[in-house]
């Protein structure tokens, strides 16, 4: 007896399999790795993982992450088991309180589980951090965030026009997974931002909208390229809890070359990325947001710069940078992967 | 004995540790009854629970409404609020607008 109790289905060829998975709502419509005894549990004992272990309980719904049903979603999603300490990381952050997982997980918003890896694991397991590091192409970037998605829907629940009442969602929901490239940035790495040692590896997950492309158009000024980005965070919206801003290598040359730091960028996107209260009332016709002071007020993106988050990623060629918004009142989370 | 090309593959389904409670018992009346308004802070929540206010009260003899805002859609009411609610009110009202 290997202790893994969860019920068991047997089908007569792997096409049933397959067809099971996709009823139900089991699953983000591709098909699945059939979760069988043995690839579960090479899962769970290259985590050194009981599948009883619990390895996050989230408050709101009540949910109890157990090591069995992370690792069954896994397999699921195409994971080599040396990708587990990753989504073991990931699924301690987003049960945190702050990451509001039950809120965002419902939110016609329609987030997606935003994982971005620092650290040298993230060459060691295959997590793409240069060209389309946000794209297809690698199976730990594509199956590390779709076990996540498939975690969402399978045991917290959120299944699509179920408990997930996103209007739009968006293709992040499939798998949203990149590294930061340490290569490219020219300061401490996200991971010693939040806390961490440099030699330490990190998840950091956010509550993420759809990614927006900025092209700034070959500026190779910071303060130039910068302004096209922060106009660019305006479509975000206003009160938003955090955006992540991601540069390229060439932006991040740029960067080194003006000697510009991280807390700079921050402050430069949080300056610029503003309109006034006036300028926001007029969008809203059934509602006045601001009165009084906040009418000449510039009203930012987010409130202050401990709300940005800037890393370092993609390829080598092409002057673009990426935004990603994060919902409304959730805190991203940074979480060491242990090994 | 499995035949070839069987697979037993396991469910990847989880569930809610919390008990279904199920839904309050409704009061018969609302005649002398304190009435709770639990606003989620959405733009005109408020102003919406107040309007369900005054029509409960034309046709009831409430004894008083309380009046709570829970500051954001997003998250739940802290469980202080709650328990004031429950010592303080017989019925609350939730709504949300926008």
């Amino acid at each position: 007896m290997n202790g893994l109790t969860s019920s068991r289905t047997r089908h007569s060829s792997y096409e049933d399999a397959q067809e099971y998975y996709m009823s139900d709502g089991m699953g983000d419509g591709l098909p699945v790795v059939p979760p069988t005894e043995s690839m579960v549990q090479a899962m769970l004992d290259y985590a050194g993982l009981a599948p009883s272990d619990i390895i996050a309980e989230e408050g709101v719904r009540g949910v109890s992450f157990t090591a069995e049903k992370v690792a069954i979603n896994a397999v699921m999603a195409g994971c080599k088991p040396e990708y587990m300490p990753v989504i073991v990381a990931a699924v301690l952050a987003v049960s945190e309180r702050p990451f509001n997982f039950h809120a965002n997980s419902t939110s016609t918003n329609g987030v997606s589980v935003l994982v971005i890896v620092s650290g040298d694991i993230a060459k060691q397991i295959g997590i793409n951090s240069s060209t389309v590091a946000m794209g297809h192409g690698f199976r730990a970037n594509a199956t590390i965030g779709r076990a996540m998605g498939l975690i969402k829907i399978n045991v917290y629940g959120s299944v699509p026009h179920g408990m997930d009442k996103s209007t739009f969602g968006h293709p992040g929901k499939y798998s949203f997974c990149f590294a930061e490239s340490d290569d490219v940035i020219p300061w401490e790495p996200l991971r010693v931002e939040k806390g961490f040692k440099e030699s330490d590896s990190t998840v950091t997950v956010f509550a993420a909208n759809s990614p927006v492309q900025v092209n700034t158009q070959n500026e190779s000024a910071p303060e130039d390229f910068l302004s096209i980005a922060a106009d660019a965070s305006i479509v975000l919206g206003e009160r938003h809890s955090e955006f992540v801003l991601a540069l390229s290598p060439e932006l991040m040359n740029y960067i080194r070359t003006a000697g510009w730091t991280k807390q700079r960028i921050k402050e430069f996107m949080l300056e610029r990325g503003t309109r006034t209260g006036r300028e926001l009332n007029e969008k809203h016709r059934r509602i006045t947001l601001y009165t009084g002071d906040d009418l000449d007020r510039r009203i930012p993106v987010v409130s202050s710069t401990d709300e940005i988050t800037v890393v370092g990623a993609g390829g080598d060629a092409g002057p673009f940078a990426m935004l990603i918004g994060a919902w409304g009142d959730v805190i991203s989370i940074t979480k060491e992967i242990r090994t | 004995m499995t035949q070839e090309n069987e697979l037993i593959t396991l469910d990847p389904r989880g569930g809610s540790m919390h008990e279904n409670t199920g839904i309050a018992q409704r009061p018969g009346t609302l005649d002398g009854l304190v009435i709770g308004l639990l606003s989620n802070n959405k733009p005109n929540s408020e102003l919406l629970l107040r309007d369900v206010a005054n029509l409960v009260k034309k046709q009831y003899a409430v004894k008083d409404v309380v009046e709570a805002n829970k500051g954001s859609h997003r998250i739940p009411a802290p469980a202080e609020m709650i328990a004031e609610l429950a010592d303080q009110c017989d019925v609350v009202i939730a709504a949300t607008a926008e």
